[in-house]
């Protein structure tokens, strides 16, 4: 019964009725407006769409160019998918676009050489355990330290700290690690430090066996901050008399926390957790590369440096296509999967199905 | 070109019965038929059948004093003193269409700012009367855009191709025939008398510029034959007592004696190469050699590079190699090396006179030099080298003749040699304002290091000489004497006047058999896995490209 209403509740909600006719003011009353449309669309189907068109004109206008973006740089690049198929050779014909043309059809040839090579699999059980890894030891953190903040009553001490804490983001990954060898390296302050007291410096930065702690502590520092965002927004749309009603009512901290806050931030929690599942093979790129003689393969391949080192660098796009295309259908198949389990909770997801 | 075979046809059912229509309509009506992928099998070009392309070498009738100081081939001679006069050798501005020219070149370090905001390029531009437009490069990623560049046939008109970048890029011959001009019949033979200042490189250089049996680019040629060097600071060892080893064992004692964590000072970066050269690893055709039964050998398959990774696994074993370089790729060992942090670099030459010049100011005393090659099991030592030029200028397709003819006239002028006034400019900008000039010639200011980063020089050449700096007034001796003396242990390559495009797969099994190395160098598997390692790296490309090496010569002769 409640998933019902949860789900329904936006759809239920009527756009307040004066506004309407001022903002359509040629239309005919509300309620007979969908049947009369359709009617009519089926008989002379040019003038109703001239009128959609003269009344949503400025719409379409302010909607283009991103739409014309999202042609030009997604949906167009998509067709140059069919490279997987291919022995793509870039330099067949004249122009790239003959060489798209010209190169030889292999079938699933690449799809072939990418699933019967060991190292595709160890990149993939890789990516997949730190993914996991930081669902459970990422994930979760930006929320506690968003309600933290939130929590935080004085304007200009909380503006200082999420000043503090946004900062690291726009850090490259270069500066992130070079902080991290500084810190905890080698010749690092930590290592100093111990060697003073007597002590042996343990191997932080060059332990294969660590090393899924390491990146994971080094994507908190850098991004814990920046993933709060969008749950101190969530926080702000909370009702705050839910809290006064039930401190009213006799709840202490951790009830108002589990009651009230929690729930209210459950519909954001499931959509950023549904569009993490779906970039689940994507851990990142220069992290793993930067690091990767300091662990050793084993440890900080994942399948972007995989990509990387046997498509790109040796030119084999079509193997490198096929990873991708690989990929992005694990990431279909998660998202949807994901959805499907937030649906059954009662959320709605990225998508509902209305 | 592309046949069908049975194996395809079959996997043709097997597409259309996996329902993968999809990839069908997309090939449209190309569609023709499925085919293997090919194998990549490599490609061999001689160059000594290529003389006859190959452009005439002509003395300039300029009386530019002779250099005092003789290399020996093929590292070049050098000047001790700067010449007092400048000679003008080109009076006709070489640009005449005033059409800007689109350049792509690498620099290392900050980038130097571009168009009307640098006065060297609006000086040296104004010269040329066509202004070249450059667009300059991270150096260490160039690779990977020229990779970009050439798989988009996206090219400037004058392209920089670093010699050490080729073999990085795939398909580079196939790139090489769809993208760039031939310029065999702009410099063939007396052809190239047109362009005096090319025809003053020497032949060797031009013959590594053909691919595909053509004369393709312009070769910068090489001004001195060492991929490495291993430098010391010889200041920082003396203050210790010390003095650069002679063998092995001493490289690692001395490691050893300087390595003091609790002080912040760790002896090396990762020397890894030039402890390789020690051992005597072979090096031709980054490092094949021949047994004694004629048939080619790869270093990883040594009795010397199994010594060289055993003492390498030591010096890591033993915490010899800063800790920010084994953490991290983006460590700046240059900079640890300037502050004393590490006393042991292995660069290239192109480190040495730079960084002198500059850190002197900085740390009174500072002095850099190379640790004199040495042989770790005895005999003679083994220099890794060759006489291939340092980089390729190309010109774009299709620009026409007369265009063609003008780029050719203003990479003629900017390859004059020492001793021009062109050369001057080009090198040191303007005087006044990139350099203060006395005796000893020209000095450049910080505007000039910050704005001069050899654009010119990367799409051009010049008759190579070691050229005298004020700031270090020891630099060319000292350079010639480490180059003469290390120039007799240079490797003989069994395979010169060949160019090879190796084997696809070889090319691919090569960053996953280098991953396997590290691991066993920095102790994280056992040496005894090195047999291991070898024996994957044959079955996975190294004995096809074994095959072709060897078939090669067999040909040869």
């Amino acid at each position: 019964m409640s998933n019902d209403q949860v789900s329904r509740t936006p759809a239920a909600v009527p756009p307040p009725p004066a506004t309407r006719p001022a903002a359509e003011p040629g239309t005919p009353p509300a309620d007979v407006a969908p049947a009369g449309r359709k009617r009519s669309s089926r008989r002379q189907p040019r003038l109703p769409l001239r009128a959609r068109l003269r009344r949503d004109w400025p719409l379409l206008v302010m909607v283009a160019p991103g739409a014309l973006l999202l042609l030009v740089f997604h949906y167009l690049p998509v067709l140059g998918n069919v490279v997987a198929f291919q022995d793509y050779n870039p330099y067949l014909g004249d122009s790239s676009l003959e060489a798209l043309f010209q190169s030889p059809f292999i079938g699933l040839e690449n799809f072939d050489a990418l699933f019967s090579d060991p190292a595709f699999w160890d990149a993939l059980w890789n990516t997949l355990t730190i993914t996991a890894f930081q669902l459970v030891f990422f994930f979760p953190l930006p929320i506690a330290l968003a309600i933290v903040l939130h929590s935080i009553l004085s304007t200009r001490l909380r503006m200082f700290v999420q000043t503090v804490v946004y900062l690291p983001h726009f850090f490259s990954w270069v500066l992130v690690v070079t902080f991290f060898v500084q810190m905890l390296g080698g010749a690092g302050l930590l290592a100093q430090e111990l060697r003073e007291a007597g002590l042996t410096p343990p191997e932080i930065m060059t332990n294969p066996d660590t090393f899924i702690v390491l990146v994971t502590a080094e994507v908190v520092w850098k991004d814990v901050g920046w993933g709060t965002i969008v749950f101190l927004a969530a926080l702000s749309t909370i009702d705050p008399n839910l809290y006064e009603a039930s401190a009213v009512d006799g709840a202490g901290r951790w009830r108002r926390l589990w009651h009230i806050t929690l729930p209210g931030l459950r519909p954001v929690i499931v959509l950023l957790l549904i569009l993490r599942l779906g970039d689940a093979l994507s851990v990142g790129f220069e992290q793993f590369m930067l690091q990767r003689d300091a662990v050793g393969r084993q440890a900080a391949e994942v399948l972007d440096t995989f990509v990387y080192h046997h498509s790109i660098i040796t030119g084999d796009y079509g193997f490198g296509a096929a990873a991708g295309l690989f990929k992005a259908v694990v990431g279909l198949i998660l998202i949807l999967a994901a959805n499907k389990f937030a649906h059954a909770l009662g959320e709605r997801g990225v998508y509902s199905k209305q | 070109m592309t046949t069908p075979t049975g194996a395809a046809t079959n996997r043709r059912t097997f597409l259309s019965l996996l329902g993968l229509g999809a990839a069908a309509v997309a090939g449209g009506g190309l569609l023709t038929g499925c085919s293997e992928k090919s194998a990549g099998g490599g490609a061999t070009q001689n160059l000594d059948r290529l003389a006859g392309l190959l452009p005439e070498q002509r003395a300039l009738t300029l009386d530019i004093p002779k250099p005092d100081i003789v290399g020996t081939r093929p590292v070049p001679d050098g000047y001790s003193r700067f010449p007092a006069n400048l000679f003008d050798a080109i009076t006709d501005k070489p640009g005449t269409s005033g059409q800007q020219i689109s350049a792509m070149m690498p620099a290392w370090g900050p980038a130097p700012p571009s168009g009307a905001n640098n006065a060297y390029l609006t000086a040296v531009n104004a010269e040329l009367g066509t202004p070249i437009d450059f667009s300059v490069q991270d150096g260490n990623t160039y690779a990977e855009k020229l990779g970009a560049l050439l798989g988009a046939r996206d090219v400037p008109d004058l392209l920089c191709v670093p010699g050490w970048e080729i073999n990085k890029l795939p398909r580079f011959a196939d790139a090489v025939g769809a993208l760039f001009e031939d310029l065999t019949p702009y410099l063939q033979g007396g052809a190239v008398g047109a362009y005096p200042m090319l025809a003053t490189f020497p032949t060797g250089a031009w013959r590594h510029a053909c691919w595909n049996e053509r004369l393709m680019a312009i070769p910068n040629p090489t001004d001195g034959p060492f991929p490495w060097m291993l430098f010391h600071r010889r200041d920082l060892l003396t203050q210790l007592g010390l003095a650069a080893p002679k063998t092995i064992d001493e490289l690692f004692e001395i490691g050893r004696q300087v390595t003091d964590p609790a002080k912040g000072v760790w002896a090396f970066d990762d020397i890894f190469p030039m402890v390789q050269m020690f051992h005597k690893v072979p090096g031709s055709k980054e490092g094949w050699r021949l047994k004694s039964d004629g048939t080619p050998e790869f270093k990883y398959e040594t009795a010397e590079y199994r010594q060289a990774v055993e003492f390498m696994a030591k010096v890591y074993q033993a915490g010899l190699v800063h800790p920010d370089i084994v953490a991290s790729k983006g460590a700046d060992a240059k900079q640890l090396l300037q502050s004393g942090k590490i006393l042991f670099k292995q660069d290239g030459t192109g480190m040495w006179q730079p960084m002198q010049a500059e850190q002197q100011k900085v740390t009174p005393g500072f002095d850099i030099q190379p640790v004199p090659l040495f042989s770790a099991t005895g005999g003679d030592p083994l220099a890794w080298g060759n006489d291939e030029p340092i980089s390729y200028t190309f010109i774009k397709k299709g620009l026409g003749k007369d265009r063609v003819e003008e780029l050719l006239r203003v990479v003629n002028w900017c390859s004059a040699p020492f001793g021009t006034k062109e050369f001057d400019l080009r090198e040191y900008g303007v005087e006044g304002v990139h350099h203060t000039r006395s005796a000893d010639g020209p000095a450049k200011t910080e505007l000039g290091f910050k704005e001069i980063q050899n654009q010119y020089f990367f799409v051009s050449g010049r008759s190579p000489v070691i050229q005298p700096t004020p700031q270090t007034p020891n630099f060319v001796q000292d350079l010639l004497t480490y180059s003469n003396t290390t120039v007799r242990h240079l490797e003989k390559d069994p395979w010169e006047g060949l160019k090879f495009e190796m084997p696809a797969k070889y090319k691919a099994a090569a960053v996953p058999t280098e991953d396997k190395i590290t691991d066993i160098v920095r102790g994280r598997r056992p040496i005894s896995d090195l047999d291991a390692v070898v024996s994957e790296w044959r079955a996975g490309g190294g004995d096809e490209a074994r095959e072709m090496l060897g078939t090669a010569l067999s040909d040869g002769k």
